[in-house]
């Protein structure tokens, strides 16, 4: 979608209005200024849709298609192509969705990177890319980002490819904070490294709830009843219910998940939507009062509204880790490594944490941003969302982990919450 | 004797070629039927009767007993989407009934324009559509965000994440399959016919009820099938514009595909809601046969 947005003439509108298109589909990883652009091209994108967008919008798999030579530069004479699937908004980028880390990476290694917005939840994704990967076939994709659980997940099931941090990525080494090493869903970072980091919290607007919000039990009150948003990724709103119950996630057994549900299930009746990527807008536009939400984006949305708020429950919040990892008979695994290690330079994750605005795995992107000349990237520095403190990880939980017979369980079990 | 010879043999060869005409036409239609919708009706069916998970593989058990089952647990939402479906298809026949006879009897010169501007949406996405009215009828927008300043509307009024919402999604969105078909068939009605009607005493209403509307009966036909079908399959409006208890089969199809990888039931849903409407069609054209409409 990014290259295609390129390649048009006049690329600025198209891109903006892929931008507002992706605002309304995606999860709302964005930067202030796509916000105002959505609300005005929300309608002009119904007016002019490229064909590249619509099928990123369904999800089709993609066949792989190498980024062309720009005009005027030189081929590469080594190094090829890297496929690479993000979430939207993840990546910085100018208004015509260039990205300087891509540009540079591709300076420094001579690596075309086909860079797409293709990732709008772990599950959809893993649905395109499972039978792909199921049949020992290349999924097309040489670097994926995907969440924690789903690192064990694709570990346990023996899709992704080996990778060696000390040799491949060194620079994760060197600048990865410890929290980052070592993790629980891949022990020894031997099939991924970070890419973001962030919370999932509560989300409201205090005009509509009329007081502050600080308990997960304020998503179970009547007075909120049809104004509550929920997720409806499994693992998210089962955390919240088990957090609610005062049990930790992260050891669940299924008797733990059943009460979880039947906890969800006397819920139902007071929530709006089990919503995806797109809770950001059901808060921004007022459909919801208070809802799980995802911190980076509710500190952007703030932007055009400042009765939004984010916060961190007393109960505690979920914490997750999105993770770059190359899948099972990657074509260009060498370029893969190249870039994971190519993000882990301070300035490189100093430049991406300033633009996405979740968890940066890089500590000393905090000293960067705070010498920053910019007013507003020196603010960041001091953000508890984005540098969190000890304190604020100590009330974090994970996710479970889940064998693919238990997560069958657990997805079935959900499903009668969000379905019926 | 040999010329002789050689000319009758070409003679039933020509003829063979002739009668083989009709299956050499059918040939690529044939073909095309059998690589898209047989291979693939097919591998669903095989899918739907195999067991087994991502992990350990899927095999072909025969497991027939997953019908019964997932009629059982899905029940509420396949009755759902056939309401939702038969709603929506009595609502775009409301609706698209008057507009095609408007667009063909009193369209004029204006016929041409009328007829774009009903398939105008067409040009943009489906879900582009769908979304908008997400935007344009969200709580606090324009419409009811201004309502309910006025005070005219309840500060929690909502029309989002309700049935009506779904209902009228699917309506909006497939409202040009029922206007195309009914303005054909009336726009092919021999004016001559309407006239000797009123030649001979009928009221403007019994003309309409004994001579315009049975003629256009095919086109009504058409109308309720192009509409009911996709209707029934929906899940992008109830994704967009509904709740939790506005949950369609297609729905659940989607969240067993893509979510709990449970591709035999998700394949049995679909097999399941595809035999329910070859059914249904099947009893529709027996009840409003359409060969007896069109003699």
């Amino acid at each position: 979608m990014q290259q295609e947005d390129q390649l048009m003439p006049d690329g600025r509108r198209h891109g903006a209005i892929d931008q507002s298109l992706r605002q309304a589909l995606h999860r709302g990883l964005t930067r202030r200024r796509f916000l105002r652009k959505a609300g005005q091209a929300s309608f002009a994108a119904g007016a002019a849709v490229s064909l590249p967008s619509l099928l990123a919008a369904c999800g089709v798999a993609p066949a792989a298609t190498p980024q062309p030579t720009p005009p005027g530069g030189t081929p590469p004479a080594e190094g090829g192509n890297l496929n690479f699937a993000n979430w939207p908004f993840y990546i910085d980028q100018d208004d015509a969705g260039a990205s300087d880390t891509l540009r540079q990476f591709t300076a420094e290694t001579n690596v075309q990177v086909n860079y797409q917005e293709r990732i709008e939840s772990n599950d959809g994704f893993f649905g395109t890319v499972a039978p792909a990967l199921a049949a020992g076939q290349d999924t097309g994709w040489d670097l994926i980002v995907v969440t924690d659980w789903m690192v064990a997940r694709l570990v346990g099931l023996g899709y992704l490819e080996r990778i060696d941090v000390a040799a491949d990525v060194p620079q994760f080494q060197a600048n990865a904070a410890d929290a980052y090493k070592d993790p629980w869903y891949d022990p020894g970072n031997q099939h991924s490294v970070p890419w973001q980091s962030g919370f999932t919290g509560i989300g409201y607007n205090i005009a509509l709830t009329g007081r502050e919000i600080t308990s997960i039990n304020d998503l179970w009150s009547d007075e909120f009843a049809g104004r509550v948003g929920m997720f409806s990724e499994m693992r998210d709103s089962m955390n919240f219910a088990m957090l609610r119950l005062g049990i930790n996630p992260e050891q669940a057994t299924v008797e733990d998940a059943q009460r979880a549900v039947q906890e969800l299930l006397t819920q139902a009746p007071l929530v709006r939507a089990y919503y995806g990527n797109e809770y950001a807008e059901a808060l921004a536009n007022g459909d919801v009062a208070i809802t799980m939400a995802w911190s980076g984006d509710v500190y952007q949305l703030q932007a055009d509204n400042e009765d939004l708020r984010f916060v961190i429950p007393d109960e505690g919040a979920n914490l997750w880790v999105d993770n770059m990892c190359i899948p099972r008979r990657a074509r260009n695994p060498a370029a893969a490594k190249q870039m994971m290690d190519f993000v882990y330079g301070p300035e490189i994750a100093a430049q991406i944490a300033a633009y996405v605005q979740f968890i940066s795995p890089v500590p000393a992107a905090r000293e960067i941003l705070a010498a920053s000349d910019d007013e507003e990237e020196q603010e960041l520095a001091d953000s508890e969302l984005i540098f969190p403190s000890d304190e604020t990880l100590g009330k974090t939980v994970g996710y479970p982990n889940l064998d693919e017979e238990a997560e069958r369980v657990w997805q079935e079990l959900f499903q009668q919450v969000v379905q019926g | 004797v040999a010329a002789i010879g050689a000319a009758r043999e070409r003679v039933p060869l020509a003829r063979r070629l002739r009668s083989a005409t009709p299956y050499l036409l059918l040939l690529p239609g044939g073909i095309w039927l059998i690589a898209f919708f047989f291979l693939p009706m097919a591998t669903m069916f095989s899918v739907s009767l195999q067991e087994g998970s991502l992990a350990r593989g899927f095999e072909l058990t025969f497991n027939f007993g997953i019908y019964p089952e997932v009629i059982d647990r899905w029940s509420t939402q396949l009755v759902r989407s056939f309401q939702y479906a038969l709603m929506a298809t009595v609502a775009a026949i409301a609706i698209g009934y008057p507009l095609a006879y408007t667009i063909a009897f009193r369209g004029g010169r204006l016929k041409g324009i009328l007829l774009l501007l009903v398939i105008l949406p067409f040009f943009t996405s489906y879900l582009i559509r769908t979304i908008s009215w997400k935007f344009i009828l969200a709580d606090q927008g324009f419409v009811l965000g201004t309502f309910k300043e006025l005070g005219l509307l309840e500060p929690g009024f909502h029309v989002l994440a309700t049935g009506a919402a779904v209902i009228s999604g699917i309506t909006y969105n497939l409202l040009p399959f029922a206007v195309l078909p009914i303005y054909v068939s009336l726009e092919k009605i021999d004016k001559r016919l309407i006239e000797a009607a009123g030649d001979l005493y009928a009221s403007r209403l019994s003309t309409f009820l004994r001579v315009t509307l049975p003629l256009s009966l095919p086109g009504l036909f058409a109308a309720t099938l192009l509409v009911f079908i996709p209707g029934f399959g929906d899940f992008i409006n109830a994704e967009f514009l509904g709740a939790r208890d506005t949950t369609m089969a297609g729905n659940v199809v989607q969240r067993l595909f893509l979510t709990n990888n449970d591709y035999p039931q998700a394949a049995a849903i679909s097999f399941l809601m595809m035999g329910l409407i070859l059914v249904g069609i099947i009893l529709y054209t027996r009840l409003v046969g359409t060969e007896e409409l069109t003699r």
